[in-house]
């Protein structure tokens, strides 16, 4: 295409390879010079979005992160000094500590039981209709009112949900303060979390089931595959582009996760289910020590891109 | 005498001048009021919500009534929970407000600091607020020797809440009035099958057990340094009072301690006021009004209360009290109108609207007749004791948080090492906090 251009503007067939290189390089450029206005003009309404709402928030606490600020107190440069105070807080130490039990166990658990269900949905779509839309209607619960709804069944008292149903069917000696005891506080979190975060793998991974070809599975059928061997050997392996979108995602949930644990345990008892997200809140908001709480939101925030980076390189890699 | 209403000489306007003398004429007259002529809108950082939200609206409404010129405009604050962090946010992005309302001593001081509460010093002497309120009144209201809050309310702290029929079916007929006999009686509350006390340690409600002995034990100017870092919180003062306190724990007190941290302060006046699960509940008077509206109880009749018992040490004749009090800005567009709404506050019909809304009102003005048995009671104990303010409003915010949190612990292990382990821990916290 390029050396019909050339050739119709009088170009000649016999120059070097070289001069013939930069010429094409040159006229990439006048075109990239010719369309780059446009392209940008176009991208101008996003890019401001995104500068205004990511960037210059990034920026201010990046910022914020070099000082000490107490309260409405001035605030003083304190250089890396949120950063150190942070390596040497043992609450924030503990707080990793939760978040890394708090993710991979409700990642696990959402993702998996997701997963487990669409496998089980595939094999009976139908039958399985009402079922799927009650699971994922969980996932479109507030996080808050999950957190509620979970209040009311882990209550102490006999009115608690969980409690009165063991005292209904005789298993009142296991009736337990489950939220007040530092030992099932996170556990009965993690499950409230994971119930509601089902929904969404449910759904990522369903559709991937159903976009494996109808051949593969009457080949199987043909060939007189159990039912059990056509989840294990094609629709479980033919699923997985799905669970690697929905570990991504409830990863990430997981990891900036903080209206369940704010409701359910407020990061107690004696801080056990506080994670990064609720100390980052508590050091913010409650005490408004703004450069602490900048140093920890920078701290999870290259969690977050530890996480996404690889996925997000992956998934872009085929991109032009 | 203007001073207090014009805060700039240089900047006397015609309506300040009006003020002024409408307050000399007041004065005058002995009666501690502004005339009606202040106009223009009045703005409130409000945070207030449920009952006392509507009784900030009757307030607002009696103040208009009476300078009917004066139009009242909210900022409305919606929090859960400490609503310190909502008001610094509020006030940081530029909301102008004339007043707000306040309740952490340790919060007026960070907003002294920072150059935005108005010295309501002058407008107290200049509109003879101390006709209304005790002197009492403006020391609580006071930080740094400089008058900042003037208080519209206060709630006894150390007041016991209990069912009348959970009282009578243990066999408890009349109320324990020292600490052996308060002890004595957990016996018949648990041959009832009825924990005696409900702790709501899941945030900070548990801590109300701790100021009360403390201050019972070792006397409110103790109580006072302890707070103000004076002494240290490894001190025996605090270790004799967590002592105090494990005592009760053995004696059976309370149930098992992760019960205590799965109740919020909430879930504890249920199991008091409605499960009946529980004797006792030490909270704050908004309770009152919660077992009246929630619960369909009816003061003094189906609940009540009872101070703190005493302890011998000699210091029985403390309370332990929280307030709420309006404090000018220095922010503000309209401080007349905000002086006019600050003397007015105190004043009979100011008084009574809040006695009305089932809480204790600061002013002798107050007809005490629209009290419920419960409100009068608590305002009775409170008038003929010392005070002192609750001590987790008065701590910095970053010790508050360890006060707390260590308090849980000492739930979990109320030992001798247990205690050594808490009060060092809070100690470490306290050395960073001021």
């Amino acid at each position: 295409m390029t050396d019909v251009a050339l050739q119709s503007r009088g170009g000649q067939r016999d120059t070097p390879p070289a001069a013939e290189g930069g010429a094409r390089e040159r006229t990439a450029l006048r075109r990239w010079i010719a369309d780059a206005p446009a392209a940008y003009l176009l991208l101008a309404p996003v890019l401001v979005l995104f500068a205004f709402s990511v960037v210059y928030p990034l920026i201010q606490t990046i910022w914020l992160s070099f000082f000490d600020i107490k309260g409405l107190a001035k605030p003083r440069f304190y250089g890396f000094g949120n950063f150190v105070t942070l390596f040497y807080d043992g609450n924030f130490r503990q707080a990793v500590v939760t978040t890394l039990l708090w993710t991979v166990c409700t990642t696990a658990l959402s993702v998996g039981a997701g997963w487990g269900i669409a496998l089980l949905s595939a094999l009976a779509p139908r039958q399985t209709l009402i079922f799927r839309f009650m699971i994922f209607a969980a996932f479109g619960v507030s996080e808050a009112v999950t957190g509620y709804i979970w209040l009311g069944i882990y209550r102490p008292d006999a009115s608690g949900l969980l409690n009165s149903l063991l005292y209904g069917i005789g298993l009142g000696q296991f009736a337990h303060p489950w939220l007040g005891d530092a030992h099932t506080a996170i556990w009965c979190l993690i499950i409230a979390y994971s119930w509601a975060q089902t929904g969404l793998p449910l759904l990522l991974i369903y559709a991937a089931t159903q976009a494996i070809s109808k051949n593969v599975l009457e080949a199987a059928y043909v060939d007189g595959a159990s039912p059990l061997q056509i989840m294990r050997h094609i629709i479980a392996p033919l699923s997985m582009p799905g669970v690697r979108v929905a570990l991504f995602i409830n990863l990430l949930g997981s990891l900036r996760a903080f209206d369940t644990i704010y409701v359910l345990t407020a990061g107690g008892p004696v801080r056990s289910t506080e994670t990064i997200g609720f100390f980052m809140f508590r050091e913010s908001f409650t005490q408004f020590k703004l450069g602490y709480g900048a140093a920890a939101t920078l701290v999870l925030l290259v969690a977050v891109l530890i996480v996404s980076l690889p996925a997000i390189i992956q998934r872009t890699a085929g991109a032009r | 005498m203007t001073t207090g209403i014009v805060p700039h000489a240089a900047a006397v306007t015609r309506r300040a001048l009006m003020v002024g003398a409408s307050a000399i004429a007041m004065m005058l007259m002995g009666a501690p009021s502004f005339a009606a002529d202040v106009s223009g809108d009045l703005v409130l950082l409000d945070w207030a919500s449920g009952s006392e939200q509507d009784m900030i609206k009757a307030l607002e409404d009696g103040f208009m009534k009476a300078n009917p010129n004066v139009h009242f405009k909210e900022i409305n604050l919606t929090v859960q929970g400490d609503a310190r962090g909502a008001i610094r946010a509020a006030l940081q992005s530029g909301e102008k407000a004339d007043i707000f309302i306040n309740t952490w001593p340790a919060f007026r001081k960070e907003l002294a600091d920072a150059g935005l509460l108005r010295d309501l010093g002058p407008l107290w002497d200049s509109a003879k607020l101390g006709d209304n309120l005790s002197d009492a009144w403006k020391a609580l209201g006071t930080t740094d020797g400089k008058l900042y809050g003037i208080t519209y309310t206060f709630g006894d702290r150390s007041a016991m809440f209990y069912k009348t029929e959970t009282m009578k079916k243990a066999g408890i007929d009349t109320q324990p009035t020292t600490w052996d006999e308060f002890v004595s009686n957990f016996k018949k509350l648990n041959d009832a099958k009825v924990i005696p006390i409900a702790i709501g340690a899941k945030v900070w409600s548990h801590a109300e057990w701790f100021e009360s002995i403390y201050e019972h034990l070792n006397g409110v100017e103790k109580a006072a340094d302890l707070a103000a870092h004076k002494i240290p919180w490894t001190d025996d003062s605090v270790k004799n009072t967590l002592k105090k306190w494990a005592e009760l724990i053995k004696a059976g007190c309370c149930g098992d301690a992760n019960t205590m941290l799965a109740m919020d302060w909430d879930n504890a006046s249920d199991a008091v006021m409605k499960a009946g699960t529980h004797g006792y509940q030490m909270i704050g008077m908004w309770n009152n009004d919660r077992a009246q509206s929630t619960d369909g109880l009816k003061s003094g009749v189906d609940f009540s209360i009872q101070q703190f018992p005493a302890m011998g040490a000699g210091h029985d004749d403390v309370s332990s009290v929280d307030s709420k009090e309006f404090s000018g800005l220095t922010i503000g567009s309209n401080q007349a109108a905000a002086d006019a709404f600050l003397t007015w506050i105190t004043t009979a019909e100011a008084a009574n609207i809040v006695a009305a809304h089932n809480l204790a009102s600061p002013s002798n003005k107050v007809d005490a007749s629209l009290y419920s048995t419960v409100v009068k009671a608590s305002v009775d104990a409170v008038s003929k004791d010392k005070v002192q303010f609750v001590l987790g409003d008065l701590l910095p915010g970053d010790l508050v948080d360890e006060y707390r949190v260590q308090l849980q612990k000492f739930l979990q292990d109320p030992s001798d090492a247990g205690i050594d382990a808490v009060t060092q821990a809070i100690e470490a916290k306290a050395a960073t906090a001021y």
